[in-house]
């Protein structure tokens, strides 16, 4: 094959998930330059191992191993602190019993919906964007990837109970992301009082 | 099923992450189903709970990849291939 051929192959496999791999390692990294970057060299470095790569087997989670592990490699000693605090404590069902002390449990609504529907793209990514930097590689992978937990312990070099636990976690730290988020914006003070109005 | 089938509600609270990534094996699926179809407090938790994932990753995943990037991909692909 020539380079020429190789490199429409690679392309018209790799065209379809770049924005899904954009999204990834814009959570990864939580900046959007380093994101474009560690996008374009994890497919530069994808190209050059493209012959290791077997016809008809998972390309998407081929790619993502090389990206979750360039940036493991090169992008991790730039990360930046949390925003949120004191996530690392969050209890089991978090946002359940949250909604459930504010009595919004009473309603037909869902409340799970209730307060999530009010919550818009950009302030979900910025609660994923709060956890602690192992959850958040899980957690964006199985997210917005829905990679299994036998893939995503591929790509992140871990046992498999490792990702089930850092996942469990993560939910768990999401969800009171999401609430302090919710309740900065003024999310929950707002549904409050059309509960009691 | 028999008793010894059933699970608890601590049990089933243990699976339940598990259970609606359905990465329980086909056994221990049907014993949490079974138990969410008598239990309306673990059903309610079930519900809550997989109504937030459907939340998180309806909204998630609507990054727009920014424009020129796949340009910028394309050419550095195009300069990896003319290495020699």
């Amino acid at each position: 094959m020539t380079q020429s051929a190789k490199q429409t192959e690679f392309e018209s496999l790799l065209a379809p998930l770049l924005g899904a791999a954009y999204g990834t390692a814009l959570h990864m990294t939580r900046n959007r330059e380093e994101a474009e970057d560690l996008v374009q060299e994890a497919a530069v470095q994808a190209f050059r191992a493209f012959h290791t790569f077997q016809s008809g087997t998972n390309f998407k989670a081929w790619f993502f191993r090389i990206l979750t592990n360039l940036f493991f490699n090169q992008y991790r000693k730039k990360r930046r602190e949390p925003e949120l605090a004191d996530l690392e404590d969050a209890p089991e069902l978090y946002l359940y019993t949250q909604t459930q002390s504010m009595g919004l449990h009473d309603r037909n609504t869902d409340p799970a919906a209730l307060v999530l529907t009010r919550m818009d793209s950009e302030q979900i990514g910025r609660a994923i964007a709060a956890l602690p930097e192992d959850y958040r590689i899980v957690s964006s992978l199985y997210f917005m990837e829905e990679f299994s937990y036998q893939e995503i312990a591929e790509m992140v070099d871990c046992p498999l109970g490792t990702v089930r636990s850092r996942l469990h976690r993560g939910r768990k730290m999401l969800q009171k992301a999401l609430w302090q988020i919710a309740e900065a914006q003024g999310i929950i003070a707002d549904l409050t009082s059309e509960k009691d109005s | 099923m028999t008793q010894v089938d059933r699970l608890t509600c601590a049990e089933v609270f243990r699976r339940l992450d598990d259970y609606l990534d359905r990465e329980l094996s086909p056994r221990e699926m049907q014993l949490v189903k079974a138990h969410l179809e008598i239990c309306a407090a673990c059903a309610s938790e079930y519900a809550f709970e997989a109504e937030v994932l459907n939340q998180v990753r309806a909204k998630v995943q609507r990054i727009d990849l920014p424009s020129g990037l796949l340009a910028k991909v394309s050419r550095a692909l195009a300069a990896a291939a003319d290495e020699p």
